[in-house]
C-alpha cells in the first residue's frame, strides 16, 4: 500500500504548490512574431486603401467633412444628432455609452463625410439629449457654410455653459 | 516633454491595465487637431486598430501639425495596446530620451517590461527592466518589485528575488502581497525556517477585505504543502486547518489536510476532510484524488467493506470522467473550440482582441474541463493573436470585394470623361480666353493712346456720334449752298451745335475716361481668369486621363499587398488555431493521464482487497469477486 500512498503523493505534486509563481509555458514566440509583423503590414495596406478610398469617393475639391466634439458634458447628456444640408438629412447618429466616454474624454468623432458643391451651403444640426434637471432638451443650430476648394471640416461642439449652467452648442469651421 | 503630455500618457497607461494603482484623473484632452481628436475617439472606444489607422492617415496627410509629437507617443503606446510589443517598444526607444521626464519614461518601460514577462519573454522583460530608473511613485515602486521578483524566480534565482522583495520601499497596502511572494521566494531558495516564519505571521494575521482573506489563504496552502512535502505533516496541518472552508482554496487544503492527518498514521481523522471533498463537483483535481483516497484511508483502518464499496464508486467515477474528458479532446481536436472562441463575444465595432467576458462553453462538450486552460495567459495571448488575425482576414476580404467597386468607379469616369472630353477640348481650341484678351489689350492700347494725345470725341456716346455725325453732313451740305444771309445764318447755328456737343462731350471726358479706364481694369481681372481657366482646364484634361492611369496602378497595387497578404493571414490564423489546440490538448491530456493513473490504482487496490478477502479462511473465490 505504500506504494499506493506513493502514487497518491506523486499526484500531489501536480498541485501547484508554489501558487504564486504562475509559470505557465509562453505562447511560441515564432506565431507571436509573425502576428506582429502581419499586423503592421495590414496596418499600412489598410492606411493606404482608406486614403485610396477617401479619395475616391470623397476627392478633396468636394469633400466636407462634420465632426462632433464635447467639452465636459455635465449639463447636457447627448441621445443623438441629426444633421441636414441644404435641407437634406445626411446623418441621425443615436451614441452608446461608450461613445460618449470617448467624446467626454476629448475624443471627436467624424459624424458626416459627403460631398458639396462650391458655394454657400446652410448646415442644420439638431441635438437631442438630456438637459439640466434631466429634462429631455432638443436644440437646433443653424449655419451657412462656405464651401471653397479642398476639403471643408466643420466642428459642431457642445459646450457646458457655467454662467446659466446650460448647454451651448457652437459651430465652428475649420 | 510637455507636462500635459506625459498627463495624457499616465492616462493612457492606466486605461492600458494597471493593477490601478497608479490611477491619474486627468482633465479631457484639448484637441488642435481635428483628426487627432477623432483618433482619440477610436483610442478611447480600445478600438486600436482604426485609431492606428486614422493616425497613420493623418500623419501621411500632415494633418496633425499641433499635435506631431504626442501622436508619436500615442502612436507607440497604440501599438502596445495592439499587441505589436516590437515595434511599440522600438518607437518608445527613439522617442524616449533622457531630456524626457523621469516618471514617464519609468511607466513606459514598466508597461513594455510587463507585457514582455507576460508573454514569456524574460530575457526581453529583464532588459527593458533595466531602464527604469528610481521611481518616485511608492506604488509603481511596489508593482516594479513584484515583477521584478518574478522575473527572477522565473530565471531560477529565488534568493535574489527575496532580497528584491525585502528591500523595497513601497506603501503600506502592498506590503503582504511582497511579503507572500518573498515567503514563497525563500521557500524556493531552500530557507525554508525564514520563509515560513513570513508566511506564518501572514496566514494567522487577521484581513478585513477578501483579497487579503485570499492572500492569507494562498499563504496557508502554500506552506502547508511546502511542510507536507518536507514530511512536517504536524506542522503542515497547522497551516492547512487555517484555510477557509468558504475560499477558492478550500479543496486543496481538504485534500492536503487528509494527507497530513494520513501521514500522521490517523486515517480516520483523514477521512472527516476528505468525504467533505468528495461532495463536491467532479472535475477539479482534489476531488478526483480524493476518489481514491478515502477508500484507501479505510482499508488502512481494517474497514475493507467499506473501502471495496469506495474502490467500486471510484472506477465508476474515473469511468465518468474518462468519457467526459475523451468528448472534451474530440471537441479539442475538431477545432469545435477555437471556432466558439473566435465568434464569441465578437463586437462588431472593434477589431478583434480579447475575450471581454468569459465564454460560456455552453456549446463545448465537457467545456468545464476547459476553463483553467482559457483562464491562463498564454491561451489568452494565443487566442487574441487569433481573433486579431480573424478580424484581420474578414478586413482584407472586404476591401478585395470594395477594390473591384473601385476599380468599376474609375473604369465609369473615364468612360464619362473620354465621352465629355472631345467637346471641351473642342471649345478649348477656340481660344475664346485668348481672344478675349486680345480685345482687352486693344481696349487697353486705346486708354494708354488717350493719355497720350487725349481726342473727347473718343469717349463720345453713340447717339452723340451719331449727332456730331449729322452736324458734319449739315455743315458740308450748307457750305455748298450760295453765299446767301440766310445760309450763313444756318452754317452759324449748326457750328453753334457743334461745339455745344463738342463742349458737352469734353466736359464728361475725364469722367469718361476714368470710367473707361475702370471698366478695362476689371476686364484685366476677368479675361485674366479666363485665360487661367483656360489653361487649368487644358491641364486638367491631361491631369484626368493621368490620374486614371494614377488610380489603376495604385488599385491593381493594392489589390496585389491584399492577395499575398490573405494566405500569410490565413497560415498564421491556422497556426495560431494549432497552438490553442495544442494548449487544450497538453492540458486534457495530463488530465486524462492522471485519471487513468487514479484508475489503474484503484483497479488495482480493488483487486488487491478481494485477494485479501479471499485468501481468509472459509471465502471462496467466487463470492470474493462478488
Amino acid at each position: 500500500m505504500k506504494a499506493l500512498l506513493r502514487g497518491i503523493l506523486t499526484g500531489l505534486l501536480i498541485w501547484p504548490l508554489l501558487l504564486a509563481a504562475e509559470t505557465a509555458a509562453p505562447p511560441e514566440k515564432g506565431i507571436s512574431d509573425d502576428v506582429q509583423t502581419l499586423k503592421q503590414e495590414v496596418l499600412e495596406l489598410n492606411r493606404d486603401l482608406f486614403l485610396l478610398e477617401e479619395e475616391l469617393l470623397f476627392p478633396s475639391n468636394t469633400q466636407i467633412s462634420i465632426f462632433v466634439s464635447m467639452n465636459v458634458g455635465e449639463f447636457f447628456k447627448l441621445d443623438s444628432v441629426k444633421l441636414k444640408i441644404d435641407g437634406k438629412e445626411v446623418a441621425d447618429y443615436l451614441y452608446t455609452q461608450r461613445e460618449l466616454e470617448a467624446l467626454a474624454r476629448g475624443g471627436v468623432q467624424r459624424i458626416y463625410i459627403g460631398n458639396l458643391r462650391t458655394g454657400d451651403h446652410e448646415l442644420v444640426a439638431f441635438f437631442v439629449g438630456k438637459g439640466p434637471h434631466d429634462r429631455d432638451y432638443k436644440r437646433g443650430t443653424t449655419m451657412t457654410i462656405n464651401k471653397g476648394l479642398g476639403p471643408k471640416y466643420v466642428e459642431l461642439r457642445i459646450v457646458d455653459q457655467t454662467s446659466n449652467f446650460q448647454p451651448e452648442f457652437e459651430v465652428r469651421e475649420w | 516633454m510637455p507636462k500635459r503630455l506625459l498627463h495624457f500618457f499616465l492616462f493612457w497607461a492606466c486605461l492600458a491595465g494597471s493593477a490601478g494603482s497608479g490611477a491619474v484623473s486627468v482633465k479631457p484632452q484639448e484637441v488642435l487637431d481635428l483628426h487627432y481628436g477623432e483618433v482619440l475617439f477610436h483610442f478611447y472606444q480600445n478600438d486600436y486598430f482604426t485609431a492606428i489607422t486614422h493616425l497613420l492617415a493623418a500623419q501621411q496627410q500632415n494633418q496633425l501639425p499641433h499635435h506631431r509629437q504626442e501622436a508619436e507617443l500615442l502612436l507607440a503606446g497604440l501599438e502596445l495596446s495592439y499587441g505589436m510589443l516590437d515595434q511599440a517598444q522600438a518607437r518608445f526607444e527613439r522617442l524616449l530620451d533622457q531630456d524626457t521626464d523621469r516618471e514617464l519614461r519609468n511607466r513606459v518601460w514598466y508597461y513594455i517590461t510587463r507585457i514582455a514577462y507576460q508573454r514569456g519573454r524574460h530575457q526581453q522583460a529583464l532588459e527593458t527592466l533595466k531602464k527604469i530608473d528610481k521611481p518616485r511613485d511608492r506604488n509603481m515602486r511596489a508593482e516594479l518589485a513584484l515583477l521584478n521578483a518574478n522575473l527572477l524566480m522565473e530565471t531560477g534565482q529565488n534568493a535574489e528575488a527575496a532580497d528584491v522583495l525585502k528591500h523595497a520601499s513601497v506603501p503600506e497596502r502592498w506590503k503582504d502581497y511582497l511579503r507572500i511572494n518573498r515567503g514563497i521566494a525563500l521557500l524556493r531558495a531552500g530557507k525554508i525556517r525564514e520563509g515560513q516564519a513570513i508566511l506564518d505571521k501572514l496566514g494567522d494575521q487577521r484581513a478585513d477585505n477578501e483579497e487579503l482573506r485570499a492572500l492569507r489563504d494562498r499563504a496557508n496552502l502554500g506552506l502547508g504543502y511546502e511542510l507536507l512535502r518536507k514530511g512536517d505533516a504536524e506542522q503542515a496541518r497547522k497551516y492547512l486547518n487555517r484555510v477557509r472552508l468558504q475560499g477558492p482554496f478550500m479543496q486543496a487544503a481538504l485534500l492536503g489536510a487528509g494527507w497530513a492527518d494520513t501521514e500522521r498514521g490517523d486515517f480516520e481523522q483523514a477521512l472527516t476532510p476528505w468525504l467533505a471533498l468528495m461532495k463536491l463537483s467532479g472535475h477539479d483535481a482534489p476531488v478526483q484524488e480524493v476518489h481514491l483516497a478515502v477508500p484507501y484511508a479505510f482499508s488502512k483502518i481494517g474497514d475493507n467493506q467499506r473501502a471495496k464499496y469506495f474502490y467500486k464508486q471510484a472506477l465508476d467515477f474515473y469511468d465518468r470522467e474518462q468519457q467526459y474528458l475523451a468528448d472534451a479532446i474530440q471537441a479539442a481536436r475538431s477545432g469545435a473550440l477555437v471556432a466558439l472562441l473566435s465568434q464569441t463575444d465578437n463586437d462588431p465595432e472593434t477589431s478583434g482582441g480579447w475575450l471581454n467576458e468569459p465564454p460560456t462553453l455552453e456549446n463545448v462538450p465537457s467545456g468545464r474541463y476547459l476553463v483553467d486552460i482559457l483562464s491562463g495567459h498564454p491561451f489568452q495571448e494565443t487566442l487574441k493573436d487569433y481573433r486579431d488575425l480573424d478580424y484581420l482576414e474578414q478586413l482584407l476580404r472586404n476591401w478585395l470585394k470594395n477594390i473591384g467597386l473601385y476599380h468599376d468607379m474609375v473604369e465609369a469616369r473615364r468612360l464619362a470623361y473620354e465621352q465629355r472630353a472631345p467637346r471641351v477640348r473642342q471649345r478649348m481650341e477656340k481660344q475664346e480666353a485668348a481672344a478675349l484678351r486680345q480685345r482687352w489689350q486693344h481696349f487697353q492700347d486705346l486708354i494708354q493712346a488717350e493719355h497720350r494725345n487725349g481726342d473727347p470725341l473718343h469717349l463720345a456716346t453713340s447717339k452723340e456720334k451719331q449727332q456730331w455725325k449729322t452736324l458734319q453732313e449739315v455743315q458740308e451740305k450748307l457750305a455748298a449752298l450760295p453765299a446767301e444771309p440766310r445760309y450763313r445764318k444756318m452754317q452759324q447755328r449748326a457750328r453753334w451745335l457743334q461745339g455745344t456737343l463738342y463742349w458737352q462731350i469734353q466736359s464728361d471726358y475725364r469722367a469718361r475716361l476714368r470710367n473707361a479706364e475702370n471698366q478695362v481694369r476689371e476686364l484685366d481681372t476677368l479675361t485674366g481668369e479666363a485665360v487661367t481657366r483656360h489653361t487649368q482646364v487644358n491641364d486638367a484634361l491631361a491631369d484626368i486621363k493621368a490620374g486614371f492611369d494614377g488610380f489603376d496602378t495604385r488599385i491593381e497595387a493594392l489589390r496585389q499587398r491584399i492577395l499575398a497578404l490573405l494566405p500569410r493571414i490565413d497560415m498564421a490564423r491556422r497556426d495560431a488555431g494549432k497552438q490553442l489546440q495544442k494548449l487544450a490538448l497538453k492540458e486534457l491530456e495530463t488530465r486524462r493521464q492522471r485519471l487513468s493513473s487514479y484508475r489503474l490504482q484503484a483497479r488495482y487496490a480493488l483487486a488487491r482487497s478481494y485477494d485479501q478477502v479471499s485468501q481468509q479462511p472459509g471465502v471462496s473465490g467466487d463470492g470474493a469477486q462478488q
